[in-house]
């Protein structure tokens, strides 16, 4: 496999490492977006993209990681365990340098990386919104105080290696190859940060799609009004293959789980289309999809704040839009 | 049981924010408050005073002189006395800088907890508690929907991706907690009142045995450039029309951007 060789022949200090989370063996989608920006800055810096893996299934998954990018994966464990228990292993697999550690801006993805830039005293960044490589050194990009600027920082002159990545979902695309990645397990001693576990697991309902990975979002708030509200904003979701989010008001109000909770204290997600419905566009709600591609907002208040920073902004009844909409929709694709 | 509850003073949402000439958040021209995330850690180390769980709840700053402003507002909440790091050489202090000193003042006051918000509203990374955490080598608990304390242990609730886990670790411990601990209290007037005559220690670095050659300029990042978002195109509007023609209308925008 010549990709192996080109890539056993990189420099290690000029690699690009990234944590990647598994379920069931399968790699979370921020994993696989990691895995392809990772490649992509290996390949201007001279090295090679490295898999951090944690996570159930993550030793049986590891290899797949090749598909979006991996040249080499490291699995740090293979168990539901809090993932900053992984975090002597991530700095472990790190002492030796290399350019960028990139995680998800999640909470485990932020756990890790916090404990890394404690443990090594290292640069951190983020949450990014574009990471690149130019001139020889790293850039990050950030909207910072609610959107109100862009930064592009880099690590300081003399700042020790590597500097850590906070990434928001969609900041990469996956690109899909194909190959297997060279799979080795870490063997190291947890420490102090290894001794949170989990002594309890509740499940409630089915699991949610993920938020994070979906293309198409149909979030409502407060002016759905009823658990019952949503089961239209459900249907326009299938209508168009998406998934059902909402504002920290309608999660409050019990209508919808905590889980689907879109902002500041809950998911960042980044679709190609966000329909807000009954949302007036908070600062702390628009943190949580200011990045979105398209930005639809239905509200029957004229003066909402969403219909400042929606792209295309409906002033009606949602309960009377939306039912239309699905049908409108579900026409045009021949359902 | 005494817990420690670091908070930060941010600028206020509304308030109109700018950078200085070198790229620093200039925290002179803007309004400031505890961040918000902060006073749900703040509400929920008082509730556990309140129960009898916990004795003693301090609070740790850092940030300019003016920072002390946030500790008297938290101490007009509740809580018995609090510490603000404050030294020239902080400034521009970055998620490793403000852990490391963080984490010296923790080792300092050594509480059973050091309790955090999940992310503060300007830097937004949720990177300092891990950090500190890290430093003092000690476990994190994070992102708690609630914290509790039984016998040598710390337990918070946290989000799963169908439903909520129970954590544990023993203590001493970092923690961070979300805004789904509860609504955090106003601060009353009496509370204000009482908040002028509780003690408020002010530390340097040298107070905490950090030199500020350890903290290389306080920051291992630099802001090499600060500019305003892309423009947008401007808002299309649908208005005053019947709700199927709005209908057709939104299928119609999705369309022509490929979305349907």
């Amino acid at each position: 496999m010549s990709d192996a060789k080109s890539d056993a022949n990189s420099d290690a200090k000029s690699d690009v490492f990234f944590l990647a989370e598994f379920a069931a063996g399968v790699p979370s989608h921020a994993a696989q977006e990691l895995a392809s920006g990772a490649a992509s800055l290996a390949k201007q810096s001279g090295g090679s993209a490295v898999g951090l893996a944690y996570g159930e299934g993550a030793a049986d998954g590891a290899p797949s990681l090749r598909t979006w990018g991996a040249a080499r994966v490291l699995v740090l464990g293979t168990h539901a365990v809090p993932a900053i228990t992984h975090a002597a292993a991530v700095a472990s697999a790190l002492r030796d340098g290399g350019v960028a550690l990139l995680a998800p801006a999640t909470p485990n993805g932020r756990d890790l990386a916090a404990a890394t830039v404690g443990l090594l005293g290292v640069p951190a960044f983020g949450p990014a919104r574009a990471v690149r490589f130019e001139e020889g050194g790293l850039k990050v990009e950030a909207s910072t105080l609610q959107g109100a600027w862009v930064t592009i920082s880099e690590p300081a002159d003399g700042a020790p290696t590597p500097a850590v990545a906070l990434v928001l979902a969609g900041t990469f695309t996956p690109k899909e190859g194909s190959g297997t990645a060279a799979v080795e397990t870490a063997e190291t001693d947890d420490g102090p940060l290894g001794a949170a576990r989990i002594v309890e697991t509740h499940q409630e309902g089915k699991a949610a799609v993920n938020l994070e990975e979906a293309q198409f979002i149909v979030a409502g708030g407060r002016g759905v009004g009823s658990a019952d509200g949503f089961t239209q904003l459900q249907q326009l979701a299938e209508a168009l293959g998406g998934a059902v989010g909402a504002s920290r008001a309608a999660a409050d109000a019990g209508w919808v789980p905590y889980q689907l909770q879109i902002g500041q204290t809950g998911k960042v997600v980044k679709p190609a289309l966000y329909l807000a419905a009954g949302i007036s566009g908070a600062i702390q709600h628009r943190v949580g999809m200011q990045t979105a591609e398209n930005v639809v907002a239905i509200n029957k208040d004229p003066d909402a704040p969403i219909g400042e920073f929606a792209d295309l902004f409906v002033v009606g009844d949602l309960f009377a839009i939306i039912p239309k909409l699905t049908d409108e929709i579900n026409r045009r694709k021949g359902a | 049981m005494k817990i420690v509850v670091c908070v930060k003073q941010v600028p206020a949402t509304t308030a109109e924010k700018r950078y200085t000439p070198d790229f620093r958040l200039d925290r002179t021209s803007a309004e400031s408050v505890i961040n918000p995330l902060d006073e749900y850690a703040i509400e929920q180390a008082l509730r556990l005073q309140e129960a009898g769980t916990v004795e003693s709840v301090a609070y740790l700053g850092m940030g300019p002189e003016q920072a002390a402003e946030a500790l008297r507002r938290a101490l007009a909440m509740g809580g018995d006395e609090a510490y603000l790091v404050t030294d020239d050489a902080l400034s521009g202090a970055d998620a490793w800088a403000t852990a490391r000193v963080l984490a010296a003042a923790l080792n300092k006051l050594a509480p059973d907890v050091a309790l955090m918000g999940m992310a503060s509203d300007d830097a937004k990374g949720s990177l300092v508690p891990g950090a500190v955490a890290a430093i003092r080598g000690l476990p994190l608990l994070s992102y708690g929907s609630e914290l509790r304390l039984e016998g040598s242990v710390a337990r918070i609730r946290r989000l799963n991706a169908t439903g909520y886990d129970i954590i544990e670790a023993p203590l001493p411990v970092v923690a961070s907690v979300t805004d789904q601990v509860g609504e955090p209290r106003y601060a009353s007037l009496k509370g204000i009142m009482a908040a002028k005559r509780k003690p408020l220690e002010t530390w340097s670095l040298a107070d905490l045995g950090i030199s500020p050659d350890e903290l290389r300029g306080a920051a291992l990042t630099r802001v090499v450039e600060v500019r305003p978002p892309e423009t947008k195109a401007p808002t299309e509007r649908i208005e005053n029309v019947p709700p199927d023609e709005a209908a057709t209308r939104i299928a119609d925008w999705l369309a022509a951007r490929k979305l349907l």
